[in-house]
């Protein structure tokens, strides 16, 4: 999800160019509606809506092999999740390209990671360090 | 009184919009096209209350709306939401719960000491409002130096992913009122029924969590200040993100499909007894909302508590009367009330100034009389 979208809509071009790919269900962009539990007395309530995008494709490969892949992302971009969808096939089929895939997918993680260390940040430099006036070793003297 | 069908003023009409998009370029030769990354990092606040009272949570499109309507909220979250009314509704997600937020800021105003600690993030709440003038000619040197030198000693300490609950401590303690949610209620979809009274309260936090937020916090003030009597207790304010999850299409499998960043606050208000006998507990009230959007969900959370009271005793103030607040709090129909007087009004104008001369002329009679 991290990776650019241009870098994965090219990789799986390229690797997908002699694959005949046909949708199983038509790819839709539009909304869902965010079911959320509240937080005092666990009732359910709807936040709001977020863009999402569905794809579910079969790809027949060469050889005559028949396979399917999809995906589904807070996104309006339908090539994009197209994209993800193929290579949710070709990851999970292991098809030819999978190393090229599974390589977007370690520069994903190392971009969720950096997010991650960054919001780990934010939360521990400016975690409250208590303590009662007059005690010894108040954060403001050093 | 009959209407008068009249016509004119197309050329005048595209005239203004061309004006109004004249306006927004007006800068000079040398100025460059406000981006839309740029607002939605930069005017991270305003583009959260866009897309919170819009309804929907589109950072790219709401900072869009912002640039198009030139910084007028209000504007930008009708545009956002007229957006949202164009496009099919695919799904709805299974209940997700808060506790999975991966938090920026978590604070508490009832302990010090709330399981996994007190985290401030990014807030204003101890700065001092002084004009920073420095920021007037910032280059853009100094500008990326600012982000560059937050990266510099970065922490080494463990932070947890997520964070227990402030209110799930005090209800192990039996100090809040159990959890009692029907299993066969299911939740009130303010987009597609309309609100007839009285209105199951997840329909009055669905219409609070799209409320204008000047509107949600004018009628919680007004229980602050005495019209009302909730007093609450911040018992856990906390901002972050919020991974959704949805079924992978041929698995069925949960996957997380991405994030939304909100906002979530609970309050601790008054004890009560519900009847005669049994434990007195402390009340609660909640709020909710996309984005990083403080007031908005503590005004929220107030009011859910002062709605939950109208509900059971009868409302006392207008901020525990359901009807009162839920069809005032939304700012696009305040909005699109209060500019539609803007409109020619020709015939009801006619007809009330035929009415007041008639009024004039039968006492002009009667006094002659």
């Amino acid at each position: 999800m991290k990776v650019s979208k241009e870098k994965l809509k090219l990789a799986v071009k390229q690797l997908t160019d002699d694959w005949q790919i046909q949708p199983v269900a038509l790819p839709q962009a539009g909304l869902g509606l965010l079911k959320l539990e509240d937080g005092a007395f666990h009732e359910p309530f709807y936040l709001g809506e977020f863009p999402v995008t569905t794809a579910h494709l079969s790809i027949t490969l060469p050889d005559g092999e028949s396979v399917e892949g999809a995906a589904v992302m807070m996104s309006d971009d339908i090539l994009h999740v197209e994209s993800l969808a193929m290579c949710d096939a070709i990851l999970t089929h292991e098809l030819s390209g999978c190393e090229t895939i599974r390589e977007l997918l370690v520069e994903g993680r190392a971009l969720q990671q950096q997010e991650t260390n960054k919001r780990h940040a934010m939360l521990a430099k400016t975690r409250v360090d208590f303590s009662l006036l007059g005690d010894a070793g108040d954060e403001n003297e050093d | 009184m009959g209407y008068v069908a009249i016509k004119g003023g197309g050329k005048a009409i595209e005239a203004a919009e061309s004006l109004l998009d004249f306006q927004r370029a007006e800068q000079g030769a040398d100025a460059l096209p406000l981006d839309t990354d740029s607002i939605e990092h930069q005017l991270r606040n305003l583009t959260s209350r866009v897309i919170s009272e819009g309804g929907l949570y589109h950072p790219k499109l709401a900072a869009l709306a912002i640039k198009q309507c030139m910084g007028d909220s209000l504007e930008a979250a009708f545009t956002l939401r007229a957006y949202r009314s164009t496009r099919p509704r695919l799904l709805e997600t299974a209940i997700h719960n808060s506790s999975g937020m991966r938090v920026t800021r978590r604070i508490s105003a009832a302990f010090k000491d709330i399981p996994g600690g007190q985290m401030l993030g990014a807030t204003t709440d101890y700065y001092l409002r002084l004009l920073r003038m420095n920021l007037l000619d910032e280059s853009p040197e100094q500008f990326q130096k600012v982000a560059s030198n937050w990266f510099k000693d970065m922490p080494k300490d463990a932070v947890p992913e997520t964070f227990p609950k402030v209110v799930d401590a005090l209800r192990a303690e039996g100090l809040l009122p159990p959890v009692n949610r029907d299993p066969k209620s299911d939740a009130f979809d303010i987009t597609r029924d309309p609100l007839v009274f009285p209105v199951p309260r997840s329909a009055a936090l669905a219409t609070m969590a799209r409320a204008e937020q000047g509107g949600l916090l004018t009628i919680a003030y007004s229980n602050m200040r005495g019209y009302g009597d909730v007093h609450p207790t911040v018992a856990e304010l906390r901002v972050g993100y919020l991974p959704v999850f949805l079924p992978h299409p041929i698995t069925g499998e949960p996957i997380e499909i991405g994030e939304v960043l909100m906002t979530e606050c609970e309050v601790v208000a008054m004890y009560e007894s519900s009847d005669e006998g049994s434990k007195p507990v402390f009340t609660l009230g909640y709020g909710a909302c996309f984005g990083h959007n403080e007031v908005k969900a503590i005004s929220m959370a107030i009011l859910d508590r002062a709605l939950q009271k109208g509900a059971m005793d009868g409302p006392q103030n207008p901020s525990e009367d359901a009807e009162f607040v839920l069809l005032h709090i939304d700012g696009i129909d305040s909005m699109g009330f209060c500019t539609h007087y803007k409109m020619p009004h020709y015939v009801t104008f006619q007809s009330d100034m035929d009415r007041l001369r008639t009024t004039q002329s039968k006492r002009q009679s009667g006094d002659q009389a």
